[in-house]
């Protein structure tokens, strides 16, 4: 009964060395979509792709499409700041001292923007094995961008019209006359 | 009782490792024939709303078209209007990579009873694997609409390799996949499809990248947070396709540019 029981762990963990063994699939050169590594290029549009492999073609598609969209508000909106450090150390004493350089670099890159129209063009899905990879193209037009910048100023514009309306110069006299009284 | 457990633990394993049941199992279990006006919804008169309801299979049909109909009835009310609040995060730190994505929606009960109030069926199918209903809101008479024939899956519809451009609409695309119902799946792609399509409007995006290199090793770290809310009106379920060789459902959602 004992050697069934141990054939019959065994036999799944075989199978499971046959059918999950090498690591984790790669993508295949001619499988990945053209416009994933050369990426449409235009004057008044920006493209980012991105790609994610997961188990779950619903997160893959999600992953794929957040890290696509992250490229497009990378490209609009980056603070980026560096940092290089140049370390010498020495060790040991007289002639044997050894002498080590070590350089490092820190780069670090923040985006926050609003993407409005921001939209995923392409998209393919590819099997890997187990696992789906999504491929995303996100496209943002940027005349959208200029007109939510245009429609933006209208708004400041209309918004000092108003407060400059509100305010008469008869207003502002009086407002004078107040701090003078006070002065006095 | 022991050997039950180690079946078990055997076909698990053999499905951990994307072997062939799995896929035997979920063709036996999706769907293989269909209504026109679920693969593709027909425009409705001016001043009418079409929505498409389904239900598994019941051995009371009455049920079955039951379920379909309260279905349809709340695809109804999402389509007038509905919430959608969408989060994903994203945490890579080199070794680690963690994603989250929240999906919340919310509609109104009062829409969902005004609809309740006043529809009418335009057609229905029975299948072999489920039913499916087409409703109308507001109630219309007799719609000069062919009653479909079943049918089979078409050709993959371009909308799934390059997402449609129009100058009225917007649109969305949801995809799941290796699901065991097609019910289920059909809900869950139309879900994603919405949340799609509000991705497509607005979304804040907000990340941080850094990259540590020193002379052995590069370090890449990641924060990537996409949020919105968004209030959708009239967003549609238009088109949806399966591609029954690799067990993929797709959804596409329309809505009007505001």
């Amino acid at each position: 009964m004992k050697k069934v029981l141990i054939l019959a762990m065994l036999i799944p963990l075989a199978l499971m060395l046959v059918n999950c063994g090498g690591g984790k699939p790669k993508a295949k050169m001619q499988e990945i979509p053209e416009w994933y590594l050369n990426p449409p290029q235009a004057e008044d549009v920006i493209y980012e792709a991105g790609d994610a492999a997961k188990m779950s073609m619903a997160l893959a598609k999600e992953a794929s499409d957040a890290r696509a969209r992250d490229g497009i508000s990378r490209v609009i909106e980056v603070k980026v700041s560096n940092m290089l450090k140049n370390f010498m150390q020495q060790s040991g004493l007289g002639e044997d001292a050894e002498a080590l350089e070590f350089t490092s670099s820190v780069s670090k890159q923040v985006a926050n923007t609003v993407l409005r129209g921001c939209r995923i063009a392409k998209r393919e899905m590819k099997t890997e094995g187990s696992q789906y990879h999504a491929y995303s193209l996100a496209e943002y037009n940027l005349n959208s961008l200029i007109q939510e910048t245009l429609n933006e100023a209208k708004k400041q514009k209309a918004l000092y019209n108003e407060a400059k309306a509100n305010l008469s110069f008869d207003d502002l006299e009086k407002e004078i006359d107040k701090l003078e009284a006070i002065g006095e | 009782m022991k050997r039950k457990s180690i079946v078990i633990f055997t076909i698990a394993v053999i499905q951990l490792c994307g072997a062939f049941p799995n896929r035997i199992l979920s063709e036996a279990l999706s769907q293989t024939v269909i209504s026109s006006w679920f693969e593709q919804l027909p425009e409705a008169p001016a001043g009418t709303m079409f929505s498409v309801g389904y239900s598994g299979k019941y051995q009371d049909v009455t049920i079955a078209e039951q379920v379909a109909i309260n279905l349809a009835l709340k695809n109804m009310a999402k389509q007038k209007q509905i919430q959608l609040i969408f989060e994903v995060e994203e945490l890579a730190d080199g070794k680690l990579r963690l994603l989250n994505p929240t999906f919340e929606q919310s509609y109104e009960e009062s829409i969902l009873i005004q609809i309740k109030n006043n529809f009418s069926i335009v057609d229905s199918l029975l299948t072999e694997d489920g039913y499916f209903i087409l409703l109308a809101y507001p109630s219309t008479g007799k719609l000069s609409f062919d009653s479909t024939k079943p049918k089979v899956w078409g050709s993959q519809p371009e909308w799934i390799r390059e997402l449609p451009t129009s100058k009225d609409w917007i649109y969305g695309v949801g995809i799941v996949a290796r699901y065991s119902s097609w019910v289920r799946a059909w809900k869950d792609a139309d879900e994603y499809a919405r949340f799609d399509l509000g991705k497509n409007i607005e979304i804040e995006a907000e990340s941080i990248h850094t990259v540590q290199r020193d002379d052995r090793f590069t370090i890449e770290s990641k924060i990537l947070r996409q949020s919105y809310d968004i209030t959708l009106r009239n967003s549609v379920i238009v088109e949806g396709w399966y591609d029954a060789k690799r067990d993929i459902y797709y959804s596409l959602c329309r809505s009007a540019k505001q």
